[in-house]
């Protein structure tokens, strides 16, 4: 797979402060690339920085093989956006929006009128087209967003936040559309979240403290970097699992052992089989692997 | 240019549908009409019989008429650019709700969004100042009617020539504006401020020479005076068919901004017009100069 995004060395800073430090990453095409950190960490400075709404103090940003710095325009027509907060017109109507929208890619007639048709199927938003932006729920908005976002047939998808504060329903929804343009565009999804799980199913994510990468790789590699195993047992009392000299905590119907590696885990499980008798092993979680790098938890709304 | 035009229709349709914004400017030419009418029209025509001081036997119709003439060249003279400033909130509204952003991560130039901001504003207005145009003129029909059906074309060609200035200069100073305050300040300060230095609350002619030559730099004054020779030209031509002799009628011009004086040299009427077009051709270009930039350096 070819790198979609290739950022180097970036800087930007706000006067004295230093939103973005020497950033370096790359993110291949097709794949879901999660971009973690807490508020202020850097990641909406870098996503402006690649929308071409923010200049950059320093540093290369190559976006499908084309540089920032020299075919801008051309980058921008590759790129679909879903901000934060939703960016339409509160007063107008779903087809007003969308239309208006539409036209500032060129994109006008029976051309927008089979492309809306496309998007209206793909995002459940037929009935809506005539109602006015502001009076829609917060999920009904959001599906018009990303409709506003998917109207260039973007290569690469930029989602800011796009889940917080949306019903589970809704969810469900964003997420199997963005599957399904991944499987059947190959499209690139540069998410960014406070939601760990959603973190958790990407390909490659990126953790961002104070302007700075404080570490990278797959979920799993991260896992396995940044956290250790855990063994839960079950059906068990608690002097036994005293007797393994092991730190552990009580969870629900059980105990959760912590433990380095799933190495040091079998190893546990072979000299103790008696105790093991009903047990799971699982990997840290993406707040785990968070909490090791960063000293902090993210956020306060995890789901 | 889809884009332009698509533009163009979405910021018109939001003037409209927000109701606010709509009422606001259309309510202040006509608030305007009625504040005048109610409180200087007496006034003004108790000076003009103050002036004549009965040497000269003239009908209340023509009093009425010059009066009116005043009156609404001054309304027309200050809706234009007061309107423009109310009509042209739009573009400091989409930054504050993001709208500009999402503009800025498209391929459209910002001089296509520059130019779909001015004509959406100038649409807008335009509409606005022809309906005051239209009530102005019932006003004149009510109180005393000396205009030919020329003067009434070069009126409303005024107007236009007006609201292009003032939807220009609305354009640069709201450029820099990014909240709902900030433009509510300045639409405060340019309603307050205008009609003073463009010579519609009160004539320049009554000012001290140093400020009449301040404000003889100022293009939106030669506006006011275009719109002033255009409603009371018929009540001049009225007033020397009834005998007034012509420097009676040249003072009174005079006293009312009808004749222009830049450092005691007479400006004519054809001057006039090119100071106010050049202008607006000198604003329009610096607007879109100052978007391209912007564009450059984001």
């Amino acid at each position: 797979m070819k790198n979609i995004i290739e950022i180097n060395g970036l800087n930007k800073s706000f006067g004295e402060i230093k939103a973005v430090s020497d950033l370096s990453f790359c993110v291949k095409e097709g794949e879901l690339f999660a971009f973690l950190g807490e508020n202020g960490a850097g990641k909406s400075t870098t996503i402006n920085i690649i929308c071409g709404s923010l200049k950059k103090d320093g540093g290369t940003v190559t976006i499908d093989g084309l540089n920032l710095d020299t075919s801008l325009e051309e980058i921008k027509g590759k790129l679909g956006i879903v901000f934060q907060g939703s960016v339409l017109d509160k007063s107008l109507t779903v087809y007003d929006n969308l239309e208006s929208r539409a036209a500032l890619y060129g994109i006008c007639g029976a051309e927008f009128k089979n492309l809306l048709a496309e998007l209206s199927e793909l995002l459940e938003f037929s009935d809506l087209l005539k109602r006015t932006v502001g009076k829609l729920s917060g999920g009904q908005r959001r599906r018009i967003d990303i409709a506003r976002a998917l109207l260039n047939n973007p290569k690469i998808l930029i989602l800011d936040e796009p889940t917080t504060g949306l019903d589970p329903q809704t969810r469900r929804l964003l997420w199997s559309v963005v599957d399904k343009l991944r499987r059947e565009k190959n499209m690139t999804v540069f998410l960014t979240t406070h939601y760990m799980e959603e973190a958790a199913e990407a390909d490659y994510v990126v953790i961002l403290d104070g302007g700075k990468i404080s570490a990278k790789g797959s979920p799993l590699e991260l896992k396995n970097t940044y956290s250790g195993d855990f063994i839960t047992i079950y059906n068990t009392d608690e002097k036994a699992v005293k007797s393994l000299s092991e730190n552990y905590e009580r969870v629900h119907d059980g105990f959760r052992i912590a433990v380095a590696d799933t190495a040091e885990a079998t190893s546990l499980i072979c000299k103790n089989p008696e105790l093991f008798l009903d047990y799971e092993i699982t990997k840290g979680k993406m707040d785990d692997v968070f909490l090791a790098v960063t000293g902090k938890k993210i956020g306060g709304d995890d789901k | 240019m889809s884009a332009v035009k698509m533009l163009l229709k979405r910021n018109i349709k939001l003037f409209f549908k927000d109701k606010a914004m709509f009422f606001t400017s259309l309510i202040t030419p006509v608030i305007l009409l009625v504040l005048y009418a109610t409180f200087l029209s007496d006034v003004y025509t108790d000076a003009f019989h103050a002036s004549l001081a009965g040497a000269i036997e003239v009908s209340e119709s023509l009093i009425s008429g010059c009066v009116g003439g005043q009156l609404i060249s001054s309304i027309l003279a200050v809706s234009c650019v007061t309107v423009a400033f109310c009509s042209n909130m739009l573009m400091v509204q989409d930054k504050a709700t993001g709208a500009a952003k999402d503009f800025k991560t498209s391929p459209v130039k910002p001089s296509a969004l520059a130019v779909s901001y001015y004509f959406a504003t100038l649409a807008s207005t335009l509409i606005i100042c022809f309906v005051a145009t239209g009530i102005c003129l019932l006003y004149i029909a009510s109180v005393g009617w000396y205009m030919s059906a020329l003067d009434v074309i070069l009126l409303f060609i005024d107007v236009i020539l007006l609201v292009l200035f003032g939807t220009a200069l609305s354009s640069i100073i709201n450029f820099f504006l990014s909240t709902q305050g900030q433009i509510s300040a300045v639409g405060t300060i340019v309603s307050s401020a205008y009609g003073f230095i463009c010579g519609a609350y009160m004539p320049i002619s009554q000012f001290g020479t140093g400020l009449q030559r301040v404000i003889s730099f100022l293009p939106g004054t030669y506006g006011t005076s275009i719109i002033r020779n255009c409603t009371m030209r018929g009540v001049f031509e009225e007033m020397k068919n009834v005998g007034f002799p012509s420097e009676v009628v040249e003072k009174i011009r005079d006293s009312v901004d009808c004749n222009l004086y830049f450092f005691g040299n007479k400006v004519g009427l054809p001057v006039m017009y090119l100071i106010l077009g050049g202008t607006v051709a000198l604003l329009i270009g610096i607007y879109i100069a100052m978007n391209v930039v912007r564009g450059k350096k984001a």
